[in-house]
């Protein structure tokens, strides 16, 4: 269980998710500090571990910066759910395990608020919003994705 | 049957199919120091070697300084991060263009000055712009830390097949100076958008494209990723070929090899694409970006949009122009000529390459950097201000009062010390408008090369077509 952690836009890029001053970092917990800093200096400070990021279309987009995902994973978030993602974000953020980029529709989005304490539920691919007692489907994990999360990140993946 | 140039370039690099993915071969791995050290960590850590050091090759170039290379790099954090690249070159065998070399620059300027890029092949390197190698008929995409490592472990990459966009760019440009091949990429993303190219690798096909010179297709194909493509790549013509030859990197039996591409490295008649696009170039303008994503752009001869206007219902764009506008401190149907401008950047993997500074210094002509502005010119690379040097277009632009520097990334990123200062308004050639992007607070629009130097001598933006 977490709470939500609304922005309600779209194009969320990677340079606010994780300014380019940071990526000079090398220890994952110092560049986890500035997770969110370009568009919300107080993220860190709010963020709870298992807490959820919900947010527009087009989420990740921008630079190959892995530390984008590992920024948020490290300050506690386990999940961001987005209308839709840019590709290169979707794919680091389950190569490394780091957390999981779950696609919402449009309506859910609207449900969705900030403060809101939801649960996923992977296997039956349902978020629960406790708060507002609703149940939402959310876009199944393609076979591949759910092995990759699954085993803990690409390098942990052994094909069948 | 028919295919597409993508798809015999996938099909002539498939290792494996897995449960519906495939592993790619890949011809080319490009490092740099931002997004390889944890890579070359984890290979430690699982006492894995390189697989193939002879087809790696890496460069410094984000965080470097573009000031006096004999002097120490002041930021000791960014000092860490190239002495680890130079380390873990060393303890691995892979060739590093250091600092010092001749060869230095922006990773995706050297990889085609130095014959590594090569039509045909696949391309990956940790940094979204590689789609910029494209533009020779290579299937060249960015690719994060971790898949770094993979790539640096098998010489493989697992991959989803991606479907395939023709953007077809037709029509005579009215004037080749003053609208560029930036002002074309502008274009299509204004149209297409910023998510318009998600899951696709683009072509790039038409007469326009055809008539671009290798430094102008480079700079279309490097934003393919703005327009949320994987990649986007041209098929190579006498140009590429003419371009490739008898560079440092360039094979031995390269003529067989142009043969042989000549012949096979097109898109054959009649095959289909997933998804089509027309821009016809006879009509544009050069485009000013507005607001904080590189689809926010407008024509010089327009105005500032207004957010109800500009989102056509969409309550969501809306809200993202209302913000956008806040952020660059706009009022809507101000007249983009209109706007004032505190810096100038030329540099950038879009727009460092020698075309790019002659075109910018074209219109010099005996002016100055209007007093109040500080503009700075970036080669993208040694060679780059070297062949510049002896055009004489350094000194040219010292003359005009810009800056003239050592190659890098500089203020197209904001993590080296080329940085914006918070509400600093600046007219840039490269790739991203995003908030914050050239130093937090500041405030960025996309041009042209030459719209940037017209702007630094005028102070705000003017219509260069009225220049040249």
């Amino acid at each position: 269980m977490g709470k939500v952690i609304k922005y309600a836009k779209d194009n969320i890029d990677t340079d606010v998710i994780l300014p380019g001053q940071y990526l000079k970092l090398h220890d994952y917990e110092d560049i986890a500090k500035h997770a969110m800093e370009g568009i919300d200096p107080e993220f860190h400070s709010k963020v709870k571990k298992g807490d959820f990021i919900v947010a527009g279309k087009n989420f990740g987009c921008g630079s190959s910066r892995e530390h984008a995902p590992i920024a948020l994973s490290h300050c506690g978030i386990s999940a961001v759910l987005a209308i839709s993602f840019a590709r290169i974000f979707y794919r680091n953020s389950v190569d490394g395990a780091f957390l999981l980029p779950i696609e919402i529709d449009e309506q859910t989005y609207q449900k969705i608020s900030n403060g809101d304490d939801l649960e996923v539920d992977t296997k039956k691919n349902e978020i629960k919003n406790l708060t507002k007692n609703e149940t939402y489907k959310m876009k199944p994990f393609s076979e591949i994705v759910s092995k990759i999360i699954a085993a803990g990140g690409l390098f942990r993946y052994k094909p069948d | 049957m028919a295919q597409t140039l993508f798809e015999k370039i996938w099909d002539s690099h498939k290792v494996i199919e897995i449960n519906g993915r495939t592993l790619v071969y890949i011809d080319r791995h490009l490092v740099h120091e931002v997004t390889s050290p944890q890579a070359f960590d984890g290979l430690r850590i699982n006492k894995r070697k390189v697989r193939r050091p002879d087809l790696t090759f890496a460069t410094m170039d984000h965080n470097v300084p573009t000031s006096n290379r004999s002097l120490p790099i002041i930021d000791q954090i960014s000092a860490t991060q190239i002495q680890t690249l130079e380390k873990n070159c060393q303890e691995f065998g892979i060739k590093l263009f250091d600092l010092h070399s001749q060869y230095q620059g922006i990773v995706h300027v050297i990889g085609p000055e130095l014959g590594i890029t090569m039509p045909g092949t696949t391309i990956v390197c940790g940094d979204s712009h590689t789609s910029t190698h494209g533009a020779f008929g290579a299937f060249a995409l960015g690719i994060g830390t971790s898949d770094v490592e993979h790539v640096l472990a098998t010489q493989c990459l697992v991959l989803d097949k991606p479907k395939t966009f023709e953007v077809e760019v037709t029509g005579k440009r009215k004037n080749t100076h003053a609208i560029t091949a930036k002002d074309i990429i502008l274009s299509i993303i204004k149209k297409i958008g910023t998510g318009g190219g998600n899951g696709t690798v683009i072509e790039y096909r038409g007469d326009t494209i055809a008539d671009l010179s290798m430094d102008e297709r480079m700079t279309i194909c490097n934003m393919s990723i703005e327009g949320g493509a994987r990649a986007g790549l041209v098929a190579p013509d006498e140009k590429t070929f003419d371009y490739l030859k008898s560079r440092k990197y360039t094979p031995k039996n390269y003529d067989d090899l142009v043969e042989n591409w000549r012949k096979n490295l097109k898109t054959d008649q009649g095959a289909k694409f997933d998804k089509s696009f027309t821009l016809d170039a006879s009509n544009i303008a050069p485009q000013v970006s507005w607001g904080t994503n590189p689809a926010m752009t407008a024509d010089v001869t327009g105005s500032v949009p207004d957010p109800a206007e500009f989102a056509g219902g969409d309550q969501s764009q809306e809200n993202a122009a209302k913000n956008a506008l806040e952020y660059m401190d706009l009022k809507p149907g101000t007249l983009i000529t209109d706007i004032k401008i505190d810096r100038v950047f030329i540099g950038s993997c879009t727009n460092a390459r020698l075309q790019d500074l002659i075109e910018a210094a074209s219109i010099i002509k005996g002016n100055k950097v209007s007093p109040g502005v500080r503009a700075m010119v970036v080669p993208g690379s040694q060679q780059v201000k070297k062949a510049a040097e002896e055009l004489g277009l350094d000194k040219l632009f010292k003359e005009a009062n810009f800056e003239w520097r050592e190659s890098g990334c500089s203020m197209c990123l904001g993590m080296n010390p080329d940085v914006l200062a918070r509400g600093e308004r600046c007219a840039s050639t490269s790739n991203r408008n995003f908030e914050g992007r050239q130093g937090a607070g500041g405030r960025t629009h996309l041009v042209s090369p030459i719209m940037a130097s017209a702007a630094a001598i005028a102070g705000h933006f003017v219509d260069v077509r009225e220049l040249v």
